[in-house]
């Protein structure tokens, strides 16, 4: 096995989260009051509202920014993300969807093999970092992409990054040098 | 500069303008009679002309920096006094120090931080210098919390783009086992408890090695590892009156701590020098356990390479993966040469004839003599933790867009009805 040979490995995404805004004030109190499925955070400043169809939990503020999180695509998430605006339409508000944005993407992949991780920090220095002390994995940084990898010993890579493309390439751009250091 | 008119007293011309302190005094320089005064203070008036500085552009708030950096830089030296470092540590440490004060992620902070800033410049200026200072010991000379602690050296390592190098485990293993107090005869210490340095730090890095080699170092915390490895070194090097020790008493007596995490270390490593064991030809016919391995470990750590691959499959689990076929005829290659080499070795004669045997069938090797081979991995996939793990979620019938069209019954399920709003309303005395 040798690191061009073609490897088909699934890169799981576990949560997408985005934005939105919906461009007018919004009543925390009247959404905690008629809706359904609402954690109503007072001292913050914040309605949490579930969806079910598409699992998403939406965090509102009365600015009308709205964070959705718990999606397992960047078109679920879009999806999950217009519910929530039409919910809020029919409580009455002047919602207009504006401004959605996939913020982040966390991904999770599994290599074939273990990976010695004092091997592979001294090979890749500036961008590895690894303190056993603090965490068992290493991470590394990819400037380019936007995107942090965390790598375990087992060969669990978890990937974040902006999109799900960004996300595919430093899995794509980690892999050999991740096999250079395999067990 | 002499003035005009005359002195009232003794009628001489000659008045000069002096200032007695602050005060613009008109005086007879013949009687020093004073003529007129000015004013010692500025009215109301005259102050509103006065330019203003803004505090940070005025010379206080250099001399409020000036005053943290000394205490800091004093802070640090401290430090050093105190773990007893080269002169060259603390030159390193006072300049990273100075470095990072300049920054506004270090200079706007709280005191705690400043204070760990310090700490953390001096572990940085440890570890680049290879010497073998651990995270624990600096957050408990600073009274500080490791997660704190963590946060201002990640910080401090991105800021100044600093290359901090791994802890050498050879160099802690050392230092650790200079703080043990087994090896000087104190009166708390019984004499079949004291042991010689150089013995025990031989056999505790041979230990740690094949800790390493078999992945119970990787992503762990380096202590608790070389506590359980010393530990096993010292009941090993003389089990009679040892064996009946347990760890707790060990440290104890050595006057250090217990990391929690040690005994499960102890409990690896037993399992593995176990698995070795049942590889060694003269101990097959024993029944060993956790006790009784202990007095053999001399023996296995001899011949540790050899059985180390006879004892695990080398292969990420037989049986429960698919290995690649060259996977398997790589191995062998690498088992026959291995045997080769170990063909002085005379101890296991009867071996060779059954490893050639075997080597006709893919290294899977796991009925060997009774004994199934376990793969050599992290143990947590050895013992994976039983976690309710949601269901990979399959492929969707229709890929989504997100664009689809939205019902209204759909969004009727999260709007709460008239008679439910009124209901919470008298429930909860809504305002």
């Amino acid at each position: 096995m040798d690191a061009d040979s073609d490897v088909a490995l699934d890169i799981l995404i576990t949560n997408v989260v985005c934005v939105f805004r919906t461009r007018c004030h919004l009543n925390l109190r009247k959404i905690a009051l008629e809706g359904a499925n609402v954690i109503y955070k007072r001292d913050v400043g914040k309605v949490l509202m579930k969806l079910r169809k598409p699992r998403i939990t939406a965090t509102i503020w009365s600015s009308g920014k709205v964070i959705c999180t718990g999606a397992t695509s960047e078109e679920e998430a879009k999806f999950g993300a217009r519910r929530l605006a039409r919910s809020l339409q029919k409580l009455g508000f002047q919602v207009i969807f504006t401004d959605f944005k996939v913020v982040n993407v966390l991904a999770v992949c599994n290599m074939p093999f273990e990976i010695r991780l004092p091997e592979f920090t001294t090979n890749n220095r500036p961008h590895a970092s690894y303190e056993p002390e603090l965490h068992p994995a290493v991470c590394y940084r990819i400037k380019s992409l936007r995107a942090t990898l965390q790598i375990f010993s087992t060969g669990s890579i978890t990937v974040t990054g902006p999109n799900v493309k960004a996300v595919a390439s430093a899995v794509e751009q980690i892999y050999p040098f991740v096999f250079e250091s395999r067990k | 500069m002499a003035a005009r008119g005359r002195c009232p007293e003794c009628g001489s011309g000659s008045l000069v303008e002096d200032a007695h302190y602050a005060q613009q005094q008109l005086v007879c320089a013949a009687c020093g009679c004073v003529l007129s005064e000015g004013l010692l203070t500025t009215t109301y008036t005259d102050e509103e002309h006065l330019r203003e500085v803004a505090y940070s552009q005025s010379t206080g708030q250099k001399e409020q920096l000036s005053r943290c950096l000394q205490r800091g830089i004093r802070r640090v030296q401290d430090l050093c006094k105190v773990l007893q470092l080269p002169a060259v540590f603390e030159d390193t440490a006072v300049s990273y120090f100075q470095r990072a004060l300049q920054l506004p992620a270090f200079h706007l902070v709280s005191l705690e931080k400043k204070e760990l800033l310090g700490g953390c410049c001096v572990f940085v200026a440890c570890r680049q210098h290879r010497w073998p200072l651990t995270m624990g010991t600096v957050c408990s000379l600073l009274y500080a919390r490791q997660e704190l602690f963590a946060s201002v050296f990640l910080s401090l390592q991105r800021e100044l783009g600093l290359s901090v190098p791994a802890l050498s485990l050879a160099d802690l293993v050392t230092t650790h086992l200079n703080s043990f107090r087994l090896v000087q005869p104190t009166a708390s210490v019984p004499a079949p408890f004291l042991e010689d340095k150089e013995q025990l730090l031989a056999r505790t890095m041979a230990i740690v090695e094949l800790a390493s080699e078999t992945w119970l170092v990787t992503g762990r915390h380096p202590v608790p590892v070389v506590t359980a490895a010393a530990f096993l070194a010292w009941q090993s090097l003389r089990p009679g009156p040892r064996l009946c020790c347990p760890l707790a008493r060990f440290c104890r007596l050595a006057g250090v701590d217990l990391p929690p995490p040690a005994h499960l270390r102890l409990r690896e490593l037993l399992e593995i020098l176990l698995g070795m064991a049942s590889q060694l030809s003269w101990l097959r016919g024993f029944r060993l356990d956790k006790r009784t391995v202990v007095k053999h470990i001399g023996d296995l750590l001899q011949h540790r390479l050899l059985l180390l691959k006879r004892a695990f499959s080398q292969q990420d689990g037989q049986g429960q993966q698919d290995t690649a076929p060259g996977q398997g005829s790589g191995s062998q290659g690498s088992l026959d040469k291995g045997s080769g080499s170990q063909g002085s070795l005379d101890k296991d004669s009867g071996s060779q004839g059954s490893l050639d045997k075997e080597s006709g069938c893919p290294w899977a090797g796991k009925q060997q003599r009774g004994g199934s081979l376990r793969p050599l991995l992290p143990p947590c996939l050895i013992h994976p933790r039983k976690r309710p793990r949601p269901a990979a979620p399959s492929a969707p019938a229709v890929a989504l867009t997100g664009d689809e069209p939205i019902s209204d019954s759909e969004i009727e399920q999260y709007l709460r009805s008239p008679e439910e709003i009124r209901a919470f309303r008298k429930a909860k005395a809504w305002p």
